[in-house]
């Protein structure tokens, strides 16, 4: 048994995966030429994309990371969402490119873009590896996409469910019966 | 960062998942109002209001609504032809229905398994279809 084998189907292969970073890394290095800017992302999901991604950015860059609180996470279904780790550095006056796994509801987004611009940086974009609009609750302006996906549980190439499957090098879809669900009859 | 406008006192909520997507809202500090509006679909010959819809949710920030249809079979029947009629008649609304897999897969999403399971009870004793449905 092998985490593959909850994985009723790939929807992204690796080799689709890699081709689609590093045309994005590509794009962004035009589109950033001549200037220096700093790649936020938010723990733990996008980590495995930024890694690659700016391994195909030929600019000079920095990095930072953030997290935040998850709705739901143990008993956080009352208050308000939290920085559990702010930006190390400032980026006021900086090129910020936001740097997401995979962009759903874009509450979190939502959330996230208006707490960096009070920070005053010079302009912000966005860079999702995966865009599932069916389940958009909040309006997200994508600068940089890699894929656009249906509505299915995915994981991945960083993505979780519950902490697991993040190290599967594609995006796959997860099987119902993991997370409660019932799997399709063949 | 901008202030919810979450009212002070919870409203009166239909259903436990109005309430709970209200709680999501809130977490994420993205404002709402509670069945704000309420639009004429269908009139009499004299003009009179025979039938209106009222969206559970208004997104202020977002200039979006938002209904939920996690109860029993006949009712996301009867709220997706007054979808089309709203449709119709104010193409400059901006809605979004969200379904009981929508609903379902946000609780997911969020590891709320077991409201959900409670949501599904809730329904069943209401006859209806449940939001797993």
């Amino acid at each position: 048994m092998t985490v593959h084998d909850d994985v009723s189907e790939v929807l992204l292969t690796e080799e689709q995966v890699q081709s689609r970073v590093r045309e994005l890394g590509a794009q962004l290095t035009i589109d950033y030429a001549g200037r220096s800017p700093v790649l936020v992302s938010v723990l733990k999901g996008s980590i495995v994309f930024l890694a690659d991604l700016v391994r195909h950015m030929d600019v000079p860059l920095s990095v930072d990371l953030m997290e935040v609180s998850s709705y739901g996470s143990g008993t956080e279904t009352s208050g308000q969402v939290r920085i559990l780790k702010d930006l190390s550095g400032p980026i006021e006056g900086r090129d910020v490119v936001v740097v997401e796994d995979i962009i759903d509801t874009g509450l979190t987004l939502n959330y996230l873009l208006r707490y960096l611009a009070e920070r005053g940086p010079a302009s912000i974009r966005v860079c999702c590896l995966l865009d599932k609009p069916a389940r958009r609750l909040a309006e997200i302006v994508i600068d940089y996409r890699g894929f656009s996906i249906p509505d299915r549980f995915v994981v991945g190439y960083g993505l979780d469910f519950n902490e697991h499957y993040r190290n599967l090098p594609y995006i796959g879809v997860l099987r119902p019966s993991v997370y409660g669900g019932a799997d399709p009859v063949a | 960062m901008a202030e919810t406008l979450s009212p002070a006192r919870a409203p009166r909520f239909a259903h436990a998942s109005e309430a709970e997507l209200a709680r999501i809202l809130d977490f994420y500090k993205v404002q709402w109002r509670y069945e704000p509006d309420v639009f004429p679909i269908s009139w009499n010959v004299n003009g009179a209001v025979v039938e209106s819809f009222a969206p559970d949710f208004y997104l202020p920030e977002i200039e979006i609504y938002l209904e939920l249809t996690t109860l029993k079979q006949s009712l996301v029947r009867k709220k997706n032809r007054k979808l089309r009629w709203l449709r119709l008649l104010y193409p400059e609304v901006r809605i979004k229905l969200l379904y009981a897999r929508d609903f379902r897969a946000l609780m997911v999403k969020y590891g709320r398994l077991e409201f959900l399971s409670q949501v599904v009870e809730e329904n069943t004793q209401l006859g209806g279809n449940g939001a797993a449905a």
